[in-house]
């Protein structure tokens, strides 16, 4: 809301992969946000997780192996 | 008047914006768009407005003409019933089921509340309903955004008082049952989560 950082999100195939995920950026210390994936990108019901921008290194090492990604996108 | 809208190349949500200005200003429009997610958002958003939509594909691109509605293209399904929209979390979850796809759906849905019209007047946490808005949770930042938006939020404080959260609340402000009854029985209408 008042961030200024434009944001990414990450996007995943079950809801499960997205609580998974979720673990594993607590864990890596990323501040992050559970939201629902923006209608302009499905129409589905489910989540994903938004991120700064800059820690899109970071994100990719932390789940790197441990969960499935659909796809890391910017968040436009 | 009809107003042409040219949003090829535009990125979402911009489509969608440029045409509700249109619908706003009380003007029917063509909107040219060149991909079907932005057809889709703005058809969608158009209805919603209860406009009338008109779609044909021309060289790739999707030119929608918005037409208003006999009732002057006013929001329809939408409008507000008389009183105060109040919405209630009797739990820290959404639905029952599986706790942590709860308090997932939950995240989600509060974060949502904050990019949505219409927006509640009121949002009344009790029972474990309270933990949303103590040390700790993850919508904290969500709610407040919410109430300095205006919106009025009552947390229970018998309900603080029995999790031993008193003084652990940031957001909101330590209610009572005659509030929170006043609150509930005189809105226009009540969602419960």
């Amino acid at each position: 809301m008042t961030d200024t950082q434009p944001f990414w999100i990450v996007l995943f195939d079950s809801t499960s992969e997205a609580l998974l995920a979720e673990k594993l950026f607590k864990r890596a210390e990323i501040p992050h946000k559970v939201i629902p994936v923006p209608r302009h990108i499905s129409s589905d019901c489910g989540v994903c997780i938004r991120f700064s921008a800059p820690d899109t290194e970071r994100v990719r090492a932390a789940l790197d192996g441990r969960v499935t990604l659909r796809d890391i996108a910017p968040l436009a | 008047m009809t107003q042409e809208i040219d949003a090829r190349g535009l990125a979402c949500p911009q489509p969608v914006i440029m045409t509700k200005k249109a619908i706003d200003a009380g003007e029917d429009c063509t909107v040219i768009v060149d991909n079907e997610a932005a057809r889709d958002n703005v058809c969608r958003m158009a209805k919603s407005q209860g406009c009338e939509t008109n779609v044909e594909e021309r060289d790739g691109c999707f030119h929608i003409r918005v037409t208003r509605g006999a009732d002057g293209g006013k929001e329809k399904d939408t409008a507000p019933a008389a009183g105060p929209t109040v919405v209630v979390f009797p739990c820290d979850r959404m639905g029952r089921g599986d706790d942590d796809l709860g308090q997932i759906l939950i995240r989600a849905f509060i974060h949502t509340l904050g990019e949505i019209t219409p927006l509640p007047d009121v949002m009344i946490f009790f029972n474990a309903g309270v933990k949303l808005a103590t040390d700790g949770s993850e919508v904290i930042e969500d709610l407040r955004a919410l109430e300095e938006g205006g919106i009025r939020l009552l947390v229970c404080g018998t309900c603080l008082d029995f999790f031993g959260l008193k003084g652990r609340l940031r957001v909101g402000m330590i209610s009572n049952m005659y509030d929170i009854a006043e609150a509930m029985l005189s809105a226009g209408r009540v969602v419960r989560i």
